[in-house]
Protein backbone atom coordinates (compact mmCIF):
# COMPACT_ATOMS: atom_id res chain seq x y z
CA UNK A 1 0.00 0.00 0.00
CA UNK A 2 1.70 3.13 -1.17
CA UNK A 3 0.29 6.54 -0.53
CA UNK A 4 1.65 9.95 -1.21
CA UNK A 5 0.79 11.40 2.09
CA UNK A 6 1.82 9.24 4.97
CA UNK A 7 -0.47 9.89 7.85
CA UNK A 8 1.75 10.71 10.75
CA UNK A 9 0.73 10.86 14.33
CA UNK A 10 2.01 13.19 16.95
CA UNK A 11 4.20 11.53 19.50
CA UNK A 12 4.83 13.15 22.81
CA UNK A 13 7.49 12.23 25.31
CA UNK A 14 4.92 10.73 27.56
CA UNK A 15 3.31 8.84 24.74
CA UNK A 16 6.60 7.48 23.59
CA UNK A 17 7.54 6.41 27.10
CA UNK A 18 4.24 4.60 27.33
CA UNK A 19 4.83 2.82 24.04
CA UNK A 20 8.29 1.67 25.07
CA UNK A 21 7.36 0.46 28.51
CA UNK A 22 4.31 -1.31 27.17
CA UNK A 23 6.51 -2.93 24.55
CA UNK A 24 8.82 -4.13 27.24
CA UNK A 25 5.96 -5.67 29.20
CA UNK A 26 4.75 -7.66 26.22
CA UNK A 27 8.25 -8.61 25.17
CA UNK A 28 9.04 -9.85 28.67
CA UNK A 29 5.90 -11.97 28.70
CA UNK A 30 6.72 -13.35 25.31
CA UNK A 31 10.22 -14.28 26.38
CA UNK A 32 9.01 -15.94 29.56
CA UNK A 33 6.54 -17.94 27.55
CA UNK A 34 8.77 -18.92 24.65
CA UNK A 35 11.71 -19.85 26.80
CA UNK A 36 9.60 -21.89 29.11
CA UNK A 37 10.47 -19.97 32.26
CA UNK A 38 6.87 -20.39 33.32
CA UNK A 39 4.57 -23.18 32.16
CA UNK A 40 2.51 -22.64 29.04
CA UNK A 41 -0.74 -23.14 30.87
CA UNK A 42 -0.12 -20.08 32.98
CA UNK A 43 -0.41 -17.77 29.99
CA UNK A 44 -3.43 -16.36 28.24
CA UNK A 45 -3.68 -15.14 24.68
CA UNK A 46 -4.52 -11.56 23.85
CA UNK A 47 -4.34 -9.51 20.70
CA UNK A 48 -1.73 -6.85 20.51
CA UNK A 49 0.42 -5.36 17.77
CA UNK A 50 -1.71 -7.35 15.33
CA UNK A 51 -0.38 -10.58 16.77
CA UNK A 52 -1.58 -13.12 19.28
CA UNK A 53 0.47 -12.24 22.33
CA UNK A 54 0.71 -14.23 25.51
CA UNK A 55 0.36 -12.70 28.93
CA UNK A 56 1.03 -14.41 32.21
CA UNK A 57 -1.75 -15.07 34.65
CA UNK A 58 0.63 -15.55 37.52
CA UNK A 59 -0.15 -12.77 39.99
CA UNK A 60 3.38 -12.42 41.20
CA UNK A 61 4.81 -12.02 37.73
CA UNK A 62 1.98 -9.76 36.65
CA UNK A 63 2.49 -7.31 39.45
CA UNK A 64 6.24 -7.45 39.07
CA UNK A 65 5.98 -6.49 35.43
CA UNK A 66 3.41 -3.77 35.94
CA UNK A 67 5.46 -2.15 38.69
CA UNK A 68 8.43 -2.43 36.41
CA UNK A 69 6.57 -0.72 33.61
CA UNK A 70 5.56 2.15 35.81
CA UNK A 71 9.15 2.70 36.84
CA UNK A 72 10.46 2.39 33.31
CA UNK A 73 7.92 4.94 32.09
CA UNK A 74 9.10 7.36 34.68
CA UNK A 75 12.71 6.96 33.71
CA UNK A 76 11.92 7.12 30.04
CA UNK A 77 10.06 10.38 30.44
CA UNK A 78 13.03 11.80 32.24
CA UNK A 79 15.26 10.52 29.46
CA UNK A 80 17.34 8.65 31.98
CA UNK A 81 16.91 5.07 30.89
CA UNK A 82 19.73 3.59 28.83
CA UNK A 83 19.05 -0.09 28.83
CA UNK A 84 16.74 -2.73 30.15
CA UNK A 85 17.92 -6.31 30.33
CA UNK A 86 15.88 -9.38 31.06
CA UNK A 87 18.18 -12.00 32.51
CA UNK A 88 17.37 -15.68 32.59
CA UNK A 89 19.24 -17.73 35.17
CA UNK A 90 19.38 -21.31 36.25
CA UNK A 91 17.28 -21.79 39.34
CA UNK A 92 19.65 -24.34 40.77
CA UNK A 93 22.97 -22.63 40.20
CA UNK A 94 22.09 -18.99 39.55
CA UNK A 95 24.20 -19.08 36.43
CA UNK A 96 23.17 -16.58 33.76
CA UNK A 97 22.05 -18.48 30.70
CA UNK A 98 20.47 -15.83 28.54
CA UNK A 99 20.20 -12.06 28.35
CA UNK A 100 17.63 -10.10 26.40
CA UNK A 101 19.06 -6.66 26.03
CA UNK A 102 16.95 -3.68 25.05
CA UNK A 103 19.06 -0.58 24.48
CA UNK A 104 17.43 2.80 24.42
CA UNK A 105 18.56 5.97 22.71
CA UNK A 106 16.62 9.01 23.75
CA UNK A 107 16.27 12.19 21.77
CA UNK A 108 17.39 14.62 24.40
CA UNK A 109 16.03 17.63 22.66
CA UNK A 110 12.57 16.33 23.30
CA UNK A 111 13.30 15.81 26.94
CA UNK A 112 14.81 19.20 27.41
CA UNK A 113 12.48 21.28 25.34
CA UNK A 114 9.28 19.32 25.55
CA UNK A 115 8.70 19.27 21.80
CA UNK A 116 6.92 16.44 20.13
CA UNK A 117 7.65 14.39 17.08
CA UNK A 118 5.69 12.83 14.28
CA UNK A 119 5.58 9.29 13.14
CA UNK A 120 2.87 7.00 11.96
CA UNK A 121 1.58 4.81 14.78
CA UNK A 122 1.08 2.02 12.31
CA UNK A 123 4.71 2.19 11.33
CA UNK A 124 5.79 1.87 14.93
CA UNK A 125 3.45 -1.02 15.43
CA UNK A 126 4.86 -2.76 12.39
CA UNK A 127 8.37 -2.38 13.72
CA UNK A 128 7.38 -3.77 17.09
CA UNK A 129 5.57 -6.61 15.40
CA UNK A 130 8.75 -7.58 13.58
CA UNK A 131 10.64 -7.74 16.85
CA UNK A 132 7.96 -9.85 18.53
CA UNK A 133 8.03 -12.27 15.65
CA UNK A 134 11.76 -12.59 15.95
CA UNK A 135 11.57 -13.26 19.66
CA UNK A 136 9.17 -16.11 19.03
CA UNK A 137 11.34 -17.51 16.26
CA UNK A 138 14.51 -17.37 18.26
CA UNK A 139 14.10 -20.91 19.43
CA UNK A 140 15.67 -21.72 16.08
CA UNK A 141 19.10 -21.04 17.47
CA UNK A 142 18.78 -20.64 21.22
CA UNK A 143 19.96 -23.49 23.40
CA UNK A 144 17.40 -25.63 25.08
CA UNK A 145 16.69 -24.54 28.65
CA UNK A 146 15.87 -27.86 30.13
CA UNK A 147 16.26 -26.96 33.75
CA UNK A 148 14.03 -24.75 35.89
CA UNK A 149 14.90 -21.10 35.36
CA UNK A 150 14.19 -17.80 37.00
CA UNK A 151 14.35 -14.31 35.55
CA UNK A 152 15.37 -10.91 36.70
CA UNK A 153 15.34 -7.45 35.21
CA UNK A 154 18.26 -5.06 35.16
CA UNK A 155 17.89 -1.40 34.31
CA UNK A 156 20.80 0.73 33.25
CA UNK A 157 20.20 4.39 33.98
CA UNK A 158 22.09 7.63 34.12
CA UNK A 159 24.39 7.97 37.07
CA UNK A 160 22.39 10.68 38.69
CA UNK A 161 19.32 8.56 39.16
CA UNK A 162 18.47 7.61 42.71
CA UNK A 163 17.86 3.95 43.31
CA UNK A 164 14.15 3.47 43.87
CA UNK A 165 12.92 1.80 47.00
CA UNK A 166 12.20 -1.64 45.60
CA UNK A 167 15.34 -1.87 43.52
CA UNK A 168 18.90 -2.70 44.48
CA UNK A 169 22.23 -2.08 42.87
CA UNK A 170 23.74 -5.08 41.26
CA UNK A 171 26.52 -6.36 39.13
CA UNK A 172 25.91 -6.64 35.43
CA UNK A 173 25.28 -10.39 35.38
CA UNK A 174 27.10 -10.84 32.13
CA UNK A 175 27.68 -14.03 30.23
CA UNK A 176 31.27 -14.95 29.54
CA UNK A 177 32.00 -15.41 25.82
CA UNK A 178 28.43 -15.04 24.74
CA UNK A 179 26.91 -15.73 21.39
CA UNK A 180 25.06 -12.59 20.37
CA UNK A 181 22.30 -11.99 17.90
CA UNK A 182 20.98 -8.62 16.99
CA UNK A 183 17.27 -8.44 16.34
CA UNK A 184 15.24 -5.65 14.77
CA UNK A 185 14.83 -2.24 16.31
CA UNK A 186 11.97 0.17 16.60
CA UNK A 187 11.94 3.91 16.78
CA UNK A 188 9.29 6.31 18.01
CA UNK A 189 11.45 9.23 16.93
CA UNK A 190 11.84 10.02 20.59
CA UNK A 191 13.12 6.70 21.84
CA UNK A 192 14.97 4.23 19.69
CA UNK A 193 15.07 0.68 21.01
CA UNK A 194 17.64 -1.87 19.85
CA UNK A 195 17.17 -5.49 20.72
CA UNK A 196 19.91 -8.03 21.30
CA UNK A 197 19.92 -11.50 22.73
CA UNK A 198 23.04 -13.07 24.11
CA UNK A 199 23.36 -16.63 25.23
CA UNK A 200 25.85 -19.14 26.51
CA UNK A 201 27.83 -21.25 24.14
CA UNK A 202 26.95 -24.48 25.79
CA UNK A 203 28.78 -27.64 24.93
CA UNK A 204 26.41 -30.50 25.45
CA UNK A 205 29.08 -32.95 24.35
CA UNK A 206 31.03 -32.59 27.55
CA UNK A 207 29.80 -34.22 30.71
CA UNK A 208 27.62 -31.88 32.79
CA UNK B 1 14.05 -7.98 42.77
CA UNK B 2 15.09 -5.33 40.36
CA UNK B 3 18.56 -3.95 39.98
CA UNK B 4 20.11 -0.69 38.89
CA UNK B 5 23.55 -0.32 37.40
CA UNK B 6 25.58 1.70 34.97
CA UNK B 7 28.04 -0.09 32.72
CA UNK B 8 30.66 0.95 30.28
CA UNK B 9 32.04 -1.64 27.90
CA UNK B 10 30.66 -5.12 27.88
CA UNK B 11 30.45 -7.42 24.89
CA UNK B 12 26.85 -6.55 24.24
CA UNK B 13 27.30 -2.81 24.22
CA UNK B 14 30.30 -3.26 22.04
CA UNK B 15 28.33 -5.39 19.63
CA UNK B 16 25.54 -2.86 19.43
CA UNK B 17 27.92 0.02 19.04
CA UNK B 18 29.73 -1.69 16.22
CA UNK B 19 26.50 -1.58 14.25
CA UNK B 20 27.20 -5.11 13.04
CA UNK B 21 24.09 -6.63 11.70
CA UNK B 22 23.13 -10.21 12.14
CA UNK B 23 21.82 -11.72 8.95
CA UNK B 24 18.17 -12.57 8.72
CA UNK B 25 18.38 -15.95 7.12
CA UNK B 26 17.72 -17.71 10.39
CA UNK B 27 14.35 -16.07 10.62
CA UNK B 28 13.42 -16.36 6.97
CA UNK B 29 14.19 -20.06 6.80
CA UNK B 30 13.37 -21.08 10.32
CA UNK B 31 11.14 -23.93 9.23
CA UNK B 32 14.14 -25.66 7.77
CA UNK B 33 16.18 -25.60 10.90
CA UNK B 34 16.16 -28.41 13.37
CA UNK B 35 16.86 -26.94 16.79
CA UNK B 36 19.84 -28.24 18.68
CA UNK B 37 19.83 -28.70 22.40
CA UNK B 38 23.05 -26.82 22.72
CA UNK B 39 21.81 -23.98 20.52
CA UNK B 40 23.41 -22.86 17.30
CA UNK B 41 25.94 -20.37 16.21
CA UNK B 42 23.86 -17.90 14.27
CA UNK B 43 26.47 -16.85 11.75
CA UNK B 44 27.25 -20.48 10.88
CA UNK B 45 23.52 -21.07 10.62
CA UNK B 46 23.00 -18.12 8.35
CA UNK B 47 25.79 -19.24 6.07
CA UNK B 48 24.41 -22.75 5.96
CA UNK B 49 21.01 -21.43 5.03
CA UNK B 50 22.47 -19.16 2.39
CA UNK B 51 24.22 -22.14 0.88
CA UNK B 52 20.92 -23.29 -0.47
CA UNK B 53 20.96 -20.60 -3.08
CA UNK B 54 24.61 -19.74 -3.32
CA UNK B 55 26.66 -22.38 -5.03
CA UNK B 56 29.95 -21.06 -3.85
CA UNK B 57 28.89 -21.48 -0.26
CA UNK B 58 27.46 -24.89 -0.98
CA UNK B 59 30.71 -26.06 -2.52
CA UNK B 60 32.68 -24.84 0.41
CA UNK B 61 30.32 -26.62 2.80
CA UNK B 62 30.87 -29.88 1.00
CA UNK B 63 34.58 -29.24 0.95
CA UNK B 64 34.59 -28.70 4.68
CA UNK B 65 32.66 -31.88 5.25
CA UNK B 66 35.13 -33.80 3.14
CA UNK B 67 37.99 -32.26 5.05
CA UNK B 68 36.53 -33.28 8.40
CA UNK B 69 36.01 -36.81 7.19
CA UNK B 70 39.60 -36.95 5.99
CA UNK B 71 40.67 -35.69 9.38
CA UNK B 72 39.09 -38.76 10.88
CA UNK B 73 41.29 -41.00 8.77
CA UNK B 74 44.42 -38.99 9.25
CA UNK B 75 44.12 -38.51 12.99
CA UNK B 76 47.28 -39.45 14.81
CA UNK B 77 46.52 -38.47 18.36
CA UNK B 78 45.47 -40.62 21.25
CA UNK B 79 41.76 -39.92 21.17
CA UNK B 80 40.43 -41.29 17.92
CA UNK B 81 36.88 -40.44 18.86
CA UNK B 82 37.66 -36.74 18.84
CA UNK B 83 37.70 -36.09 15.07
CA UNK B 84 34.43 -38.00 14.74
CA UNK B 85 32.81 -35.72 17.31
CA UNK B 86 34.16 -32.64 15.56
CA UNK B 87 32.67 -33.91 12.34
CA UNK B 88 29.29 -34.65 13.89
CA UNK B 89 29.08 -31.26 15.55
CA UNK B 90 29.97 -29.51 12.36
CA UNK B 91 27.47 -31.39 10.23
CA UNK B 92 24.76 -30.57 12.75
CA UNK B 93 25.52 -26.88 12.42
CA UNK B 94 26.17 -26.79 8.71
CA UNK B 95 23.19 -28.84 7.64
CA UNK B 96 20.57 -27.34 9.88
CA UNK B 97 17.65 -29.24 8.46
CA UNK B 98 19.40 -32.50 9.35
CA UNK B 99 17.68 -34.01 6.39
CA UNK B 100 18.38 -37.35 4.86
CA UNK B 101 20.96 -35.91 2.49
CA UNK B 102 23.09 -34.37 5.17
CA UNK B 103 24.88 -37.60 5.92
CA UNK B 104 24.32 -37.08 9.62
CA UNK B 105 22.70 -40.46 10.21
CA UNK B 106 25.47 -42.12 8.27
CA UNK B 107 28.17 -40.56 10.29
CA UNK B 108 26.43 -41.47 13.54
CA UNK B 109 26.23 -45.03 12.35
CA UNK B 110 29.81 -45.28 11.20
CA UNK B 111 31.07 -43.68 14.35
CA UNK B 112 29.25 -46.03 16.65
CA UNK B 113 30.19 -49.01 14.56
CA UNK B 114 33.85 -48.06 14.63
CA UNK B 115 34.07 -48.10 18.40
CA UNK B 116 31.42 -50.44 19.65
CA UNK B 117 33.88 -53.09 20.76
CA UNK B 118 36.32 -50.62 22.24
CA UNK B 119 36.61 -50.76 26.01
CA UNK B 120 38.06 -47.32 26.10
CA UNK B 121 34.89 -45.56 25.08
CA UNK B 122 32.38 -47.67 26.92
CA UNK B 123 31.98 -44.99 29.53
CA UNK B 124 32.78 -42.04 27.36
CA UNK B 125 29.96 -39.53 27.47
CA UNK B 126 30.58 -38.28 23.95
CA UNK B 127 30.39 -41.78 22.55
CA UNK B 128 27.13 -42.38 24.37
CA UNK B 129 25.77 -39.14 22.98
CA UNK B 130 26.44 -40.26 19.44
CA UNK B 131 24.48 -43.43 20.14
CA UNK B 132 21.62 -41.47 21.69
CA UNK B 133 21.46 -39.04 18.80
CA UNK B 134 21.51 -41.98 16.42
CA UNK B 135 18.64 -43.51 18.36
CA UNK B 136 16.68 -40.28 18.06
CA UNK B 137 16.90 -40.58 14.33
CA UNK B 138 15.61 -44.11 14.12
CA UNK B 139 12.11 -45.29 13.72
CA UNK B 140 12.35 -47.80 16.53
CA UNK B 141 15.35 -47.31 18.74
CA UNK B 142 14.59 -50.27 20.99
CA UNK B 143 17.27 -52.38 19.44
CA UNK B 144 19.82 -49.67 20.07
CA UNK B 145 19.04 -49.46 23.76
CA UNK B 146 19.13 -53.21 24.06
CA UNK B 147 22.46 -53.23 22.29
CA UNK B 148 23.89 -50.61 24.61
CA UNK B 149 22.70 -52.55 27.59
CA UNK B 150 24.12 -55.83 26.34
CA UNK B 151 27.47 -54.22 25.66
CA UNK B 152 27.67 -52.16 28.85
CA UNK B 153 27.93 -48.94 26.93
CA UNK B 154 27.10 -45.74 28.76
CA UNK B 155 25.77 -47.43 31.86
CA UNK B 156 27.43 -44.93 34.18
CA UNK B 157 25.62 -41.99 32.62
CA UNK B 158 22.22 -40.70 33.63
CA UNK B 159 21.57 -39.68 30.05
CA UNK B 160 21.35 -43.31 28.96
CA UNK B 161 18.63 -44.19 31.45
CA UNK B 162 16.71 -41.00 30.83
CA UNK B 163 16.68 -41.50 27.08
CA UNK B 164 15.80 -45.17 27.35
CA UNK B 165 12.99 -44.49 29.80
CA UNK B 166 11.57 -41.78 27.57
CA UNK B 167 11.63 -44.18 24.68
CA UNK B 168 9.75 -46.80 26.69
CA UNK B 169 7.33 -44.19 27.94
CA UNK B 170 6.56 -43.17 24.40
CA UNK B 171 5.46 -46.74 23.81
CA UNK B 172 3.38 -46.67 26.98
CA UNK B 173 5.62 -49.18 28.67
CA UNK B 174 5.38 -47.41 31.96
CA UNK B 175 6.52 -50.26 34.15
CA UNK B 176 9.60 -50.85 32.08
CA UNK B 177 10.41 -47.16 32.04
CA UNK B 178 10.03 -47.11 35.80
CA UNK B 179 12.42 -50.04 36.12
CA UNK B 180 15.00 -48.45 33.90
CA UNK B 181 15.04 -45.21 35.84
CA UNK B 182 15.33 -47.08 39.08
CA UNK B 183 18.12 -49.18 37.65
CA UNK B 184 20.02 -46.05 36.80
CA UNK B 185 19.50 -44.64 40.27
CA UNK B 186 20.61 -47.85 41.91
CA UNK B 187 23.74 -47.77 39.78
CA UNK B 188 24.40 -44.16 40.82
CA UNK B 189 24.58 -43.00 37.25
CA UNK B 190 25.90 -39.46 36.95
CA UNK B 191 24.77 -36.77 37.25
CA UNK B 192 22.49 -38.40 39.81
CA UNK B 193 20.45 -35.27 40.46
CA UNK B 194 19.42 -35.08 36.86
CA UNK B 195 18.34 -38.69 36.97
CA UNK B 196 16.34 -38.22 40.14
CA UNK B 197 14.73 -35.15 38.70
CA UNK B 198 13.79 -37.00 35.54
CA UNK B 199 12.33 -39.78 37.65
CA UNK B 200 10.18 -37.35 39.61
CA UNK B 201 8.84 -35.83 36.45
CA UNK B 202 8.18 -39.27 35.03
CA UNK B 203 6.17 -40.20 38.11
CA UNK B 204 4.14 -37.03 37.83
CA UNK B 205 3.34 -37.75 34.23
CA UNK B 206 2.38 -41.32 34.85
CA UNK B 207 0.15 -40.29 37.71
CA UNK B 208 -1.58 -37.75 35.55
CA UNK B 209 -2.05 -40.36 32.92
CA UNK B 210 -3.45 -42.81 35.41
CA UNK B 211 -5.86 -40.26 36.84
CA UNK B 212 -7.08 -39.34 33.43
CA UNK B 213 -7.53 -42.97 32.50
CA UNK B 214 -9.52 -43.69 35.59
CA UNK B 215 -12.11 -41.12 34.69
CA UNK B 216 -15.33 -42.40 33.23
CA UNK B 217 -15.38 -39.29 31.07
CA UNK B 218 -15.36 -39.36 27.33
CA UNK B 219 -12.48 -39.14 24.91
CA UNK B 220 -12.36 -35.42 25.51
CA UNK B 221 -10.94 -35.78 28.94
CA UNK B 222 -8.47 -38.33 27.80
CA UNK B 223 -7.50 -36.18 24.90
CA UNK B 224 -6.71 -33.40 27.28
CA UNK B 225 -4.43 -35.63 29.28
CA UNK B 226 -2.89 -36.92 26.10
CA UNK B 227 -2.22 -33.41 24.94
CA UNK B 228 -0.67 -32.29 28.17
CA UNK B 229 1.30 -35.50 28.28
CA UNK B 230 2.76 -34.62 24.93
CA UNK B 231 3.46 -31.08 26.02
CA UNK B 232 5.11 -32.00 29.28
CA UNK B 233 7.22 -34.64 27.66
CA UNK B 234 8.28 -32.24 24.97
CA UNK B 235 9.21 -29.70 27.60
CA UNK B 236 11.23 -32.31 29.35
CA UNK B 237 13.19 -33.60 26.44
CA UNK B 238 13.21 -30.91 23.90
CA UNK B 239 10.25 -28.70 23.58
CA UNK B 240 11.03 -28.05 19.98
CA UNK B 241 11.30 -31.57 18.72
CA UNK B 242 7.95 -31.31 17.16
CA UNK B 243 8.30 -34.47 15.13
CA UNK B 244 8.86 -36.46 18.22
CA UNK B 245 6.01 -34.63 19.89
CA UNK B 246 3.52 -35.39 17.21
CA UNK B 247 4.71 -38.97 17.07
CA UNK B 248 4.15 -39.24 20.77
CA UNK B 249 0.73 -37.69 20.51
CA UNK B 250 -0.18 -40.11 17.77
CA UNK B 251 1.14 -43.09 19.60
CA UNK B 252 -0.68 -42.14 22.75
CA UNK B 253 -4.00 -41.34 21.19
CA UNK B 254 -4.63 -44.86 20.03
CA UNK B 255 -4.34 -46.43 23.46
CA UNK B 256 -7.10 -44.09 24.57
CA UNK B 257 -9.38 -45.33 21.86
CA UNK B 258 -8.83 -48.92 22.75
CA UNK B 259 -9.68 -47.99 26.28
CA UNK B 260 -13.28 -47.68 25.32
CA UNK B 261 -13.22 -51.39 25.37
CA UNK B 262 -13.26 -52.34 29.04
CA UNK B 263 -9.54 -52.36 29.57
CA UNK B 264 -7.64 -49.59 31.26
CA UNK B 265 -4.26 -48.72 29.88
CA UNK B 266 -2.54 -49.89 33.00
CA UNK B 267 -3.52 -53.46 32.44
CA UNK B 268 -0.23 -53.90 30.78
CA UNK B 269 -1.03 -56.09 27.88
CA UNK B 270 2.46 -55.58 26.60
CA UNK B 271 4.86 -57.73 28.45
CA UNK B 272 7.01 -55.17 30.12
CA UNK B 273 10.25 -56.97 29.79
CA UNK B 274 12.95 -54.95 28.26
CA UNK B 275 13.92 -55.81 24.76
CA UNK B 276 11.08 -58.00 23.73
CA UNK B 277 10.52 -56.46 20.43
CA UNK B 278 8.34 -59.18 19.08
CA UNK B 279 5.63 -58.36 21.58
CA UNK B 280 5.03 -55.22 19.69
CA UNK B 281 2.98 -56.96 17.12
CA UNK B 282 0.60 -58.50 19.59
CA UNK B 283 -0.29 -55.32 21.42
CA UNK B 284 -2.64 -52.55 20.55
CA UNK B 285 0.14 -50.36 19.32
CA UNK B 286 -1.40 -48.64 16.37
CA UNK B 287 1.62 -48.81 14.21
CA UNK B 288 1.13 -52.30 12.97
CA UNK B 289 3.78 -51.54 10.45
CA UNK B 290 6.19 -50.97 13.30
CA UNK B 291 5.69 -54.50 14.45
CA UNK B 292 6.19 -55.78 10.99
CA UNK B 293 9.33 -53.76 10.59
CA UNK B 294 10.65 -55.12 13.83
CA UNK B 295 10.15 -58.57 12.49
CA UNK B 296 11.88 -57.73 9.27
CA UNK B 297 14.70 -56.19 11.22
CA UNK B 298 15.26 -59.41 13.07
CA UNK B 299 15.74 -61.30 9.86
CA UNK B 300 18.07 -58.73 8.46
CA UNK B 301 20.13 -58.69 11.61
CA UNK B 302 21.11 -62.28 11.30
CA UNK B 303 22.48 -61.76 7.83
CA UNK B 304 24.00 -58.32 7.90
CA UNK B 305 25.03 -56.77 4.65
CA UNK B 306 28.59 -55.63 4.77
CA UNK B 307 29.06 -52.13 3.64
CA UNK B 308 31.43 -53.10 0.85
CA UNK B 309 28.96 -55.32 -0.89
CA UNK B 310 26.65 -52.44 -1.47
CA UNK B 311 27.54 -51.32 -4.93
CA UNK B 312 27.45 -47.63 -5.44
CA UNK B 313 26.72 -46.86 -9.06
CA UNK B 314 29.21 -44.22 -10.04
CA UNK B 315 28.06 -41.35 -12.10
CA UNK B 316 31.01 -40.31 -14.27
CA UNK B 317 32.16 -36.74 -14.27
CA UNK B 318 31.07 -33.85 -12.15
CA UNK B 319 27.52 -32.75 -12.31
CA UNK B 320 26.67 -29.27 -13.46
CA UNK B 321 27.14 -27.04 -10.51
CA UNK B 322 24.07 -24.97 -11.05
CA UNK B 323 21.43 -27.64 -11.21
CA UNK B 324 19.77 -28.36 -7.99
CA UNK B 325 17.05 -30.81 -7.11
CA UNK B 326 17.36 -33.06 -10.08
CA UNK B 327 16.93 -36.27 -8.17
CA UNK B 328 13.59 -37.91 -7.67
CA UNK B 329 13.78 -37.07 -4.01
CA UNK B 330 13.06 -33.50 -3.15
CA UNK B 331 15.27 -32.30 -0.40
CA UNK B 332 14.40 -28.71 0.23
CA UNK B 333 17.66 -27.60 1.53
CA UNK B 334 20.81 -29.39 1.04
CA UNK B 335 21.62 -31.21 -2.07
CA UNK B 336 25.02 -32.66 -2.64
CA UNK B 337 25.63 -32.76 -6.33
CA UNK B 338 29.39 -32.77 -6.23
CA UNK B 339 30.13 -36.35 -7.01
CA UNK B 340 33.28 -37.31 -5.28
CA UNK B 341 35.56 -39.60 -7.21
CA UNK B 342 36.09 -43.11 -6.01
CA UNK B 343 39.24 -43.64 -4.04
CA UNK B 344 39.61 -47.05 -5.56
CA UNK B 345 40.16 -49.05 -2.41
CA UNK B 346 38.02 -52.01 -1.52
CA UNK B 347 37.32 -51.55 2.11
CA UNK B 348 36.28 -53.51 5.14
CA UNK B 349 34.01 -51.97 7.66
CA UNK B 350 35.91 -50.14 10.32
CA UNK B 351 38.45 -47.40 10.00
CA UNK B 352 38.26 -46.97 6.30
CA UNK B 353 34.51 -46.80 6.30
CA UNK B 354 34.77 -43.06 6.34
CA UNK B 355 36.04 -43.26 2.78
CA UNK B 356 32.74 -44.70 1.79
CA UNK B 357 31.01 -41.70 3.26
CA UNK B 358 33.03 -39.54 0.95
CA UNK B 359 32.16 -41.57 -2.08
CA UNK B 360 28.51 -41.22 -1.62
CA UNK B 361 26.57 -38.87 -3.71
CA UNK B 362 23.38 -37.21 -2.64
CA UNK B 363 20.98 -39.92 -3.65
CA UNK B 364 22.87 -42.73 -2.01
CA UNK B 365 23.25 -40.86 1.22
CA UNK B 366 19.51 -40.54 1.30
CA UNK B 367 18.91 -44.16 0.52
CA UNK B 368 21.33 -45.44 3.09
CA UNK B 369 19.96 -43.05 5.67
CA UNK B 370 16.47 -44.41 5.13
CA UNK B 371 17.71 -47.96 5.45
CA UNK B 372 19.53 -47.14 8.65
CA UNK B 373 16.54 -45.40 10.15
CA UNK B 374 14.57 -48.56 9.77
CA UNK B 375 17.27 -50.94 10.78
CA UNK B 376 19.96 -49.15 12.75
CA UNK B 377 22.22 -52.12 13.33
CA UNK B 378 22.08 -53.53 9.85
CA UNK B 379 25.78 -53.15 9.24
CA UNK B 380 26.87 -54.68 12.47
CA UNK B 381 28.41 -58.15 12.48
CA UNK B 382 25.84 -60.68 13.54
CA UNK B 383 27.80 -61.93 16.51
CA UNK B 384 27.61 -58.52 18.13
CA UNK B 385 23.86 -58.33 18.15
CA UNK B 386 21.83 -58.94 21.25
CA UNK B 387 19.73 -62.05 21.14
Amino acid sequence: MVSRTVAKDIITLRGSAAIVSEFFGYAANSILYNRGVYPEESFVKVKKYGLPMLLTQDDGVKSFISNLNAQLSEWLEAGKLQRVVLVIMSKATGEVLERWNFSIETDNEVVEKGVSREKSDKEIMREIQAIMRQIASSITYLPCLDEPCVFDVLAYTDKDVAVPFTWIESDAKLIANPQMVKLHSFDTKIHKVDTLVSYKNDDEWEEQ
Amino acid sequence: MEDVEVQVLDPETEFLASKRETGNEWELFKENVRPLKRGRNVSVLNDALKAHTQNQLKKSLLEERRRLIEAIDEYQGDDPLHPWIQCVKWIQEAFPSAGDSSGLVLIYEQCVRTFWHSDRYKDDFRYLKVWLEYADNCIDAQIIYTFLDANDIGKTHAAYYIAYALHLESKSKMKAANEILNLGISRSAQPIEKLRDAYKKFLLRSMKMQNANNNEDSMENNNASVRSFGTVLAGEENRRQTTENSNLAKKLLKPEQVQRAPLSVYNDRNVDTIGQNSKLKTNFNPWQTLGTRAERNKENNSIPAKWTSYKVPQRPGPRAGGSTTQGACIQVFVDEECSESKTGTETESGRTSSLQLREMDGKNIKKETELLRENPLRNFPSKSLPR
